[in-house]
């Protein structure tokens, strides 16, 4: 995701490593998503197929973060 | 010795042809307290020599604070991954062992030009995104 847009930047965290970031997100089972946008955080637990996480995903912006186009798919 | 098998080099060096770009891989690292640099820079070593396209650039997170920074990276070890001058914004934060190493090579591939799978409609969607969105997917070795 990070790869297709400027705006996207993906970390991989390892949680055994920086268990002071798997605190303050609440880690208790991997593997976790932790998207952070205009809209506030939220979070994708396990995984999922690609067009249920990339919808979840986005539901941390703002439709304003959205241009015109996309926003009219919705 | 050779953190990965004969076996392993071989389907990686197999999988590593198929890029089309340059890889650098950025290891953010520092001298003292940092428990796991060294394991992390051992593993990243093995893998040039299976191709001509990746190659490392060690970074220090004290002595050069101002690339750490344009890179958004505050702790170590972690990576980023960079094609030519373009950052790809995909970081890892800790040792690529275990599970996050499979990742790394996936994350390498896709960098190097593999294409990844993703839907049209989805890329559009993704390219639409005009305000900052981090991810942190959490994960563990094993």
């Amino acid at each position: 995701m990070a790869f297709v847009s400027l705006n996207i930047t993906a970390y991989a965290v390892e949680a055994t490593e920086y268990p002071d970031l798997a605190r303050k997100y609440h880690v208790s089972g991997v593997p976790k998503t932790v998207v952070s946008g205009d809209d506030g955080e939220i979070e994708i637990l396990g995984a999922l197929p690609q067009d249920a996480y990339i919808e979840q995903a986005l539901s941390a912006l703002s439709p304003t973060a959205l241009h015109e186009d996309t926003k009219a798919t919705k | 010795m050779a953190l990965i098998s004969q076996a392993d080099q071989d389907k990686l060096r197999e999988a590593f042809n198929e890029m089309t770009s340059p890889v650098r891989l950025l290891f953010f690292t520092q001298t003292l307290d940092c428990e796991t640099c060294l394991q992390t820079r051992q593993i990243l070593d093995e893998l040039p020599p299976l191709s001509d396209k990746i190659s490392i650039e060690e970074v220090n997170l004290v002595l050069e604070s101002d690339k750490a920074r344009r890179y958004a990276i505050d702790r170590v070890p972690a990576i980023a991954l960079v094609s030519g001058e373009k950052d790809s914004r995909i970081r890892f934060l800790g040792t690529p062992a275990g599970y996050e190493f499979v990742s790394l090579i996936q994350a390498i591939l896709l960098v190097g030009g593999r294409p990844s799978g993703m839907t049209e409609e989805n890329r559009k969607r993704l390219a639409a995104v005009d305000k900052p969105l981090t991810m942190q997917v959490f994960t563990t070795p094993t």
